[in-house]
């Protein structure tokens, strides 16, 4: 978080940076089936975020000894390209933040995909951020439950996942990079829309227990938004192959 | 590894890992139609698959392309960053390159650090633009120990057959089409992008897999996975400006003259794909 | 009418034996993509892995030999074994392709498979084993139309893996991957119907 001394005007009469009413989220665009290899996949449009998720599973685990002959274990390798900043060039490989944001997320997926339905087997996510503005572990929760859908894998759900910010008073969603520099609180949580229960939460900053409530109350309130741009993703697809088929 | 790179015979009583069963009886049909003069998608002997470029995908990045070759994607990006020169040459800019096979692109990569097979393609690719002096590093001095230093990431996010051309390809079209950061008071201006970075060259390549005597230019997946070797040959239409030979197999010298020809006659082609998506 | 369904959707009515829904709070609720078929109160899934039933045909390839012990890849994350005995010599080697019955699954995830038959020669392609179904057609009218006007002998193994050998190999590919893409769609039998006959000419 930078220092708040410096901090620029991040809203003004009501209005954010970009334009955005506080409760407002970024444009976001889902196209799912992008990758031909993999068994499901997503490509993902977040405001300037650009996350590619794919999906290979149920396969055969590797290493063996891993295997639990009791249900299916998932693994998650959420990574940033070294392009993918608007600052310097990254270092490649996995550093400690990279490595927290995938367990959490394989953690996530764990409460909702039915692992006792592929014993024995292993489930592959891959994020790749290609380019990021901030939110990129929600933006890559969201555009991987797409992948695992597309993959056909069965789930109790399909989750999303958004972030919560605060500055001074007021509280933001979807912050942006600029926003998250500087914002007083960082809120990423991911939810189950059928019954709203929470699979993924993290905050640091300064946060009221009120403030807690309201957040979760605008998260869920934004979700009806992204669950439709993600479910329309799913359903384009095959929507597409019929229109092909009528305008023959 | 499906890279190219190896050729897989199961030995009698040994037991070959699922993937590799596939190809096995893949590049058998691969073969069988090869000995009739068909290429398992009907193209000629000296065709490319489907070429598509698509610059700037990634705006934080000074340049970036998309390239889909075929059922290939790959991606590159270049990031420019304020640094110092080598201490061999000190009035010019750096040039890194590297390259990442992700595990999204095939079930056969694996999350880790970079293969050896990763380590190659970024070496060739690099070799040919390097020696085609395709960048103007002296343009990428700054001051007394500042220069620019560029970086090439090769993300490889869907594989099938010929990394090495799509490969060359991304990184030339992302190269044509960086922007240099602007430079004030000793610090990179990223806001101020306006300067396209100079290039003296354009290098393409041109990657052959030889399958039971056949020269194959660009092979897909089915094809590397039948081939016995391969070489890639990378020039600027005048010069061969780099050659690779990998694999097990060999070549005869009439062989590798006729694909430097073959290589050479294809460069037009590529320059003007390159050129169209400026 | 049929509706796409993606996993959490809510369903009015299930047959309580379908294994693509659960209920959880007296409502019933999708589990994977696919598509919800009122009359049958159940889903097709639209996409994901196989299956495994008992008496089903699959065909895959041979992957180690020991002690008359065949394994086979059948692009599945558990094992399926060819077991040789006394009675039932078999002579297969590794890299071969066979088509097979399943007799047997043990904990879900290990395959025992009788009948083996070799299929030399010919190519594999692999198909999402979600669509085999409309690959095969109602009583194997799609395949055999395929077979028929392709020219090739043709065998479908139920976990994604066809074997194609002779003939027009390249329409009889180009037919099975078009029903792959376009599985869901209504009037699909038609449409390969006139495809293979305007190639057949």
């Amino acid at each position: 978080m930078g220092s708040k001394a410096n901090r620029p005007e991040l809203i003004v009469d009501g209005k954010r940076l970009d334009g955005r009413a506080l409760d407002e989220l970024r444009p976001l665009k889902i196209e799912a089936s992008v990758l031909k290899n993999a068994d499901g996949s997503a490509y993902l449009e977040w405001g300037n975020n650009k996350v590619l998720a794919a999906v290979y599973g149920p396969v055969e685990t590797q290493p063996k000894h891993m295997a639990d002959p009791s249900k299916a274990i998932i693994k998650c390798r959420y990574a940033m390209a070294p392009f993918s900043s608007l600052e310097e060039h990254g270092r490649t490989g996995p550093n400690r933040r990279a490595t927290e944001i995938s367990k959490v997320t394989k953690e996530a997926f764990e409460n909702v995909v039915l692992l006792n339905e592929f014993p024995g087997s292993m489930i592959n996510i891959f994020i790749e951020i290609l380019q990021s503005d901030g939110g990129t572990r929600v933006a890559g929760i969201t555009a991987a439950a797409v992948a695992l859908a597309s993959a056909g894998i069965h789930m109790k759900d399909l989750i999303y996942a958004v972030a919560i910010g605060k500055v001074g008073d007021a509280l933001i969603l979807d912050q942006n990079m600029i926003e998250d520099n500087y914002s007083d609180a960082d809120m990423p949580i991911a939810i189950a829309p059928r019954n709203n229960d929470v699979l993924f939460l993290q905050m640091d900053g300064d946060f009221s227990k009120e403030e807690l409530k309201r957040s979760i109350d605008m998260a869920i309130e934004s979700g009806k938004v992204i669950s439709k741009v993600q479910k329309d993703a799913l359903r384009h697809v095959y929507q597409k192959a019929a229109e092909r088929y009528e305008s023959e | 590894m499906r890279c190219g790179t190896s050729t897989r015979r199961p030995q009698k009583g040994t037991r070959v890992n699922n993937m590799d069963a596939i190809d096995i009886v893949k590049s058998n049909y691969i073969k069988e139609l090869l000995s009739k003069g068909i290429r398992e998608d009907m193209r000629k002997v000296s065709d490319f698959r489907k070429i598509k470029i698509t610059p700037n995908v990634i705006q934080n990045a000074e340049g970036s392309a998309q390239v889909d070759l075929g059922a290939t994607r790959v991606l590159a990006g270049v990031k420019i960053d304020l640094g110092e020169p080598m201490e061999d040459t000190p009035k010019e800019g750096t040039v890194a390159m590297s390259a990442e096979l992700l595990p999204l692109a095939s079930a056969d990569y694996e999350a880790g650090p970079p293969s050896p097979e990763a380590i190659e393609l970024a070496r060739v690719v690099d070799r040919g633009i390097r020696a085609g002096a395709c960048i103007d590093t002296a343009d990428l001095f700054l001051e007394e120990g500042k220069v620019w230093n560029v970086y090439v990431d090769i993300y490889v996010l869907n594989y099938y057959g010929n990394l090495f051309d799509a490969s060359e390809l991304a990184a030339m079209a992302a190269l044509m089409n960086t922007k240099v950061p602007a430079y004030a008071d000793g610090k990179a201006v990223r806001t101020d992008r306006s300067k396209p970075l100079k290039l003296n060259n354009i290098v393409t390549s041109a990657t052959f897999a030889k399958v039971d005597g056949h020269m194959l230019l660009d092979p897909d997946g089915n094809e590397e996975a039948a081939c016995s070797t391969r070489l890639t040959v990378a020039t600027d239409g005048k010069k061969l400006r780099a050659l690779q030979k990998g694999l097990g197999g060999s070549f005869n010298v009439k062989e590798v003259e006729e694909m430097v020809d073959m290589a050479m006659s294809k460069h037009e082609e590529l320059k003007k794909h390159l050129e169209s998506a400026r | 009418m049929k509706n796409i369904v993606l996993p959490g959707d809510n369903l009015p009515e299930i047959n309580g034996r379908s294994p693509y829904a659960y209920t959880e709070e007296g409502k019933n609720y999708a589990m994977v993509l696919g598509v919800y078929d009122a009359e049958r109160q159940s889903i097709v899934p639209l996409e994901g892995v196989w299956n495994p039933r008992l008496e089903e045909t699959v065909v895959g390839i041979v992957t180690s030999v020991k002690n008359s012990v065949y394994e086979v890849d059948l692009r599945f994350y558990g094992r399926a074994l060819i077991i040789g005995g006394k009675f039932e010599r078999f002579s297969f080697k590794i890299g071969d392709v066979v088509e097979a019955t399943i007799k047997n699954i043990e904990d879900r995830k290990t395959i025992i498979l009788s009948f083996p038959r070799l299929l030399s020669g010919g190519t594999l392609i692999t198909v999402k084993p979600a669509k085999i179904p409309r690959v095969i057609g109602k009583d194997n009218t799609m395949i055999k139309q395929i077979a028929e006007s392709a020219n090739s002998r043709i065998v479908v193994g139920k976990n994604g893996l066809i074997w194609i050998k002779d003939g027009n190999v390249a329409l009889a590919t180009e037919a099975i991957l078009r029903i792959q893409e376009e599985a869901h769609v209504s009037g699909l039998t038609e449409r390969i119907k006139k495809m293979m006959e305007n190639n057949a000419r």
